[in-house]
């Protein structure tokens, strides 16, 4: 038996001497290799990959060491990494998504390398400036847009004696009117929305420009806050009036469109490759703009919904990532058509989104340019400040919905909230 | 009467039993066939399953993961089965009441979360990476190393050491065994039993662990089975099929695990000393 | 007189014989590894985590906060929230895997019973599955045009849907579900082994002396696995107190913080919003406090049962 228990103990003393042994050799990476932490295989990984063939072309060593991981796990990477105050393990560039910039540059302040003057802001749209800086200092080379629009079944809105027209310059109230045609003569529910996740506020939020937070990122603005109430209102009519399918995770709510279950969405652009996976339904989509916020003057037909940038780590192979971005990501008018081409993917880079590749008409959206349909939106989004406290902000509404939805004062809810947000966030 | 009895006990455990596999069956199923039969909840086996297959290895690694978790688990499992096995057994059969304190103590350890450990703990493989980075950050080392010890595994060795016929060491001592050798020559033999116990518990554990891995390991080549389902179900546009099917993979280790030692254990049941 | 005849047999076969372990330092050396790994790996990063937990800031801008945190624990409606989801799960969840675990086990007890193996196999497979794993499944399984659903709806128990994900109440059943799931069977085979080394000659004495099946039950049954029950119920509390991977995968906390639990929060602290690890370690030691009160609890009420 001993000499077992030893045959077994040196058997696994083997194995665990080549676990530290392989896992060392990986480690070694020239200069020539960048890492990259990202999330969406269809998406953001193809823009790198693409990116990378790019750089190649004249950096014939180069290799992007691209690594994907879902956005949950790599803020949780990053924030475990970044407060250990280690630098081992972590990427040379990182996505992260504009709601949540702020979040790490203010709390790991030194870790993020800053851009400022290594590219031209003024070739990017604004808000997605304003959206990756703190003071005036740049610290991303901007990515995607979250240009929203109104993604609509044409054949459904026929169905109830409308088309894509009677949607242009309307407000919510207009658009429930609509929705409750089209649920009368089609069955079809207007949108589909996840309670837990109430992207569709921060829409109607940031069309009127306000958020949240005030304007210093940072002073709770919720109980005053009269976009926000509005949204309350228009997001419990929806639920009233049973116009808004309820579905709980990502793959429900493409289920949803793809299965013809609702009769639109309002959403960011980068759903448009998974509404058009559903090769069936070519020709039946158009997208509209964003309807405004019933009463409020300031809101505009255009808003944002995500949208991430990359981020330079301050460790060792930052100039080199630096370059790596520039040149692909803040320069390269040719690589963002075919990012739009292959991928769908609708850049902030100005001189990119006036080339050839923008002015495409969709045969799935019926012939509609819809590339430049969303830039143009997305130049007349509200810039707004997303603060530090987006997401836990965000958890404190999505429980004052709930009581909302069951009947409480909206008010008084909302103080509730206010206080609340004001304790937890300091 | 007597049979109305059994014929509850039978119809209530047929039940039970079929709450218990129906997942597992949907997921076999689910394997074979195509995504979107699967979310319109198909329960007939489909003629998918080369397909998925395929398209399982064309957009994952899942070998080298189920290495990397193979690897993980069952050095995890022996070195904590030793480990555990010679404290439950030190702590039972050396009873002092300074030991007692120091297994009280130990046992507290249950009750920290994990979510507490996890920064610290970072932080401490991130200055171990500095000397030694072999078993550093993003090295399976690292992500074995803090899960060896765990003080449900030296509690679980120590009650059933309470079991342990004591006569077999007075009788081992007199034959000449020096204190480790009466550990291994006498209490490893007896105890097969308990062992497969804790080895069934430690290796699925180990094989489903989520958390620490997917904090302390990063590069792909280093990725667990756990962290690549986890992947996969929460990728943009998921393929049902494929991800079912990368379960059933992932669960086969674990399962066949049970099967096979559960034979042991019955047979360890039977033959062990009474 | 029954009772005083099983005690005689356990302790005959628990029997404590003349041998006498060896004095000074052998019986050290026997725990040192753990006692070390333990130490390194669980108390030290705690004591850490404890100095965290009086700073406050974001991310690695902390300052000393004295026990501001702690203060601000009571004030805070989600942590409350969380606390109370918490401690529901635990007092739904704690007797219903050891009454479930204890019925199926004295059930697969039976040496008449057919099919034994099959039965005992079946039930105990959930705890092969990996957390991650069988929660994915149990969110299809789940969803809103799931399967369960629409066998519910075949069988006309339901009408309409029900919104297992998207409800508050639902939503508590279907993790309690889940749970159910997955550890009863676990809990069951340490009932089973123990009940597997209870003597069966035993049990004979009992029906001699004209014990009924109940009588047994209580009288033999739970007397003789009380130490086992107690382990279980811990780990069990323990397990519960700290529940994270079901609620963080099935339901993500929600709707609306309907599910979240204390360890979820805590994950929120510390990796979903602006980093506060030193709030986040507070909340920690408030479930620290919780597992060692209930945990104590527990020994007491096993105690006073003798």
């Amino acid at each position: 038996m001993r000499r077992k228990t030893l045959l077994l103990l040196s058997f696994v003393a083997i194995l665990f001497v080549t676990a530290c042994s392989s896992s060392s050799t990986s480690n070694g990476k020239g200069l020539e290799e960048l890492t990259v932490w990202a999330w969406d295989p269809s998406f953001n990984i193809k823009a790198l990959e693409m990116a990378e063939e790019e750089y190649k072309a004249e950096h014939p060593d180069f290799k992007l060491n691209i690594i994907e991981n879902a956005q949950d796990d790599i803020i949780q990477k990053l924030n475990t990494t970044l407060s250990s105050g280690s630098t081992k393990g972590l990427p040379n560039i990182v996505l992260i998504e504009d709601y949540r910039a702020k979040s790490f540059l203010e709390a790991y302040p030194g870790s993020f390398y800053e851009l400022t003057d290594k590219f031209d802001t003024s070739d990017f749209i604004p808000y997605k400036i304003a959206a990756t800086s703190i003071e005036d200092k740049n610290y991303a080379i901007p990515f995607d847009t979250g240009s929203t629009g109104l993604y609509v079944r044409t054949d459904l809105l026929e169905q109830a004696g409308y088309t894509v027209e009677d949607l242009q310059n309307i407000d919510w109230n207009q658009y429930i009117e609509i929705g409750k045609d089209v649920k009368e003569a089609t069955g079809k529910k207007l949108i589909t929305n996840n309670h837990n996740d109430l992207g569709i506020l921060r829409i109607m939020m940031q069309s009127s420009g306000t958020w949240y937070t005030e304007e210093d990122g940072v002073t709770t603005n919720i109980a005053n806050n009269e976009a926000l109430k509005i949204a309350f209102k228009v997001y419990k009519d929806l639920v009233d009036e049973d116009l808004m399918n309820v579905h709980s995770d990502w793959s429900q709510q493409i289920q949803a469109l793809n299965s013809g279950k609702v009769a639109s969405i309002p959403i960011g652009n980068w759903i448009t490759p998974s509404i058009k996976a559903e090769e069936s339904q070519t020709g039946d989509w158009a997208v509209a703009p964003i309807p405004s916020l019933p009463g409020m003057e300031e809101s505009v037909h255009a808003s944002n919904l995500g949208g991430a940038s990359w981020y330079v780590l301050n460790i060792e192979g930052k100039e080199e990532a630096v370059d790596f971005l520039t040149t692909t990501f803040s320069s390269n008018v040719d690589f963002y058509q075919e990012l739009v081409s292959e991928v769908g993917a609708i850049g902030t880079y100005i001189p990119g989104t006036e080339g050839k590749a923008y002015k495409a008409k969709d045969d799935y959206f019926g012939g509609q340019a819809i590339y430049e349909d969303f830039t143009n939106w997305s130049k007349e989004i509200p810039e707004v400040n997303y603060g530090m406290n987006t997401y836990a902000i965000e958890d404190i509404i999505i429980v004052a919905m709930q009581k909302y939805l069951q009947g409480g004062d909206l008010d008084t809810i909302l103080e509730t909230a206010q206080e609340q947000a004001e304790k937890q966030i300091r | 009467m007597i049979k109305l009895k059994q014929g509850f006990i039978y119809a209530f455990l047929t039940i039970v039993s079929i709450i218990s596999i129906f997942p597992f069956f949907f997921m076999l199923v689910s394997a074979t066939n195509k995504s979107i039969d699967v979310t319109r909840g198909s329960l007939l086996p489909g003629a998918h399953l080369i397909e998925n297959i395929k398209s399982l290895l064309a957009t994952v690694d899942i070998g080298q993961a189920m290495l990397n978790s193979g690897v993980i688990a069952i050095v995890t499992t022996v070195l904590s089965l030793v480990i555990a096995s010679l404290a439950g057994y030190g702590f039972e059969i050396y009873q002092s009441k300074a030991k007692d304190i120091v297994f009280n103590i130990l046992l507290l350890s249950m009750m920290i979360p994990f979510a507490v450990l996890m920064v610290p703990l970072f932080r401490m493989f991130g200055s171990i990476s500095q000397v030694a980075p072999a078993i550093g950050i993003d090295t399976l080392p690292a992500a074995i190393i803090p899960t060896l010890t765990t003080a449900f595994l030296i509690f679980f060795f120590r009650q059933n050491t309470k079991l342990f016929p004591r006569a077999l060491l007075e009788a081992g001592r007199i034959d000449g065994l020096s204190e480790l050798g009466l550990f291994f020559r006498i209490y490893i033999p007896t105890m097969k039993t308990t062992y497969a116990a804790a080895a069934i518990i430690t290796f699925m554990s180990s094989w489903n662990n989520y958390l620490w891995p997917l904090v302390i390991l990063q590069s792909p080549e280093n990725q667990t089975i756990p962290l690549l389902i986890s992947n996969l179900g929460s990728s943009y546009s998921p393929d049902y099929g494929v991800i079912m099917l990368a379960i059933v993979i992932a669960t086969l280790p674990t399962a066949l695990i049970f099967f096979f030692l559960q034979k042991y254990f019955v047979a360890g049941m039977l033959g062990s000393v009474k | 007189m029954e009772t005083t005849n099983i005690n005689k047999s356990v302790k005959q076969r628990r029997g404590k014989s003349k041998f006498k372990p060896k004095k000074g330092l052998s019986g050290w050396i026997f725990i040192l590894i753990s006692v070390i790994l333990i130490f390194l790996f669980y108390f030290y990063p705690m004591l850490q985590a404890l100095l965290l937990s009086f700073q406050s800031g974001p991310g690695v801008n902390l300052e000393f906060a004295g026990f501001e945190n702690y203060i601000r624990l009571f004030s805070d409606s989600t942590f409350l929230t969380a606390v109370f989801n918490t401690f529901i799960f635990f007092l739904i969840q704690v007797p219903l895997m050891i009454v479930l675990g204890l019925i199926f086990s004295v059930m697969l007890n039976n040496k008449k019973l057919k099919f034994k193996g099959l039965f005992r196999t079946a039930i105990f497979l959930p705890a092969v599955t990996s957390l991650v794993a069988y929660s994915v499944i149990f969110k299809y399984l789940f969803s809103n045009d799931g399967i369960v659903n629409m066998i519910l709806m075949n069988f006309s128990i339901i009408s309409d849907p029900i919104l297992w994900l998207s409800n508050p109440f639902w939503a508590k059943v279907l993790i309690i579900l889940a749970i159910t799931w997955r550890w009863v069977g676990y809990n069951m085979i340490f009932y089973l082994s123990a009940l597997q080394n209870v003597d069966e000659s035993i049990y004979e004495a009992a029906r001699i002396d004209g014990a009924s099946a109940f009588q047994q039950f209580t009288k033999i049954t739970i007397p003789m696995l009380k130490p086992i029950i107690l382990f279980t119920s811990i780990t069990s509390t323990i397990g519960t107190l700290q529940l994270f991977d079901e609620p963080m995968n099935i339901t993500s906390g929600g709707p609306g913080n309907a599910t979240l639990t204390i360890s979820q929060y805590i994950y929120n602290l510390s990796f979903r919003y602006t980093p506060d690890f030193g709030y986040a370690a507070a909340v920690s030691f408030a479930i620290v406090a919780m597992i060692v009160f209930f945990s104590i609890i527990q020994f007491k009420l096993a105690g006073d049962k003798k």
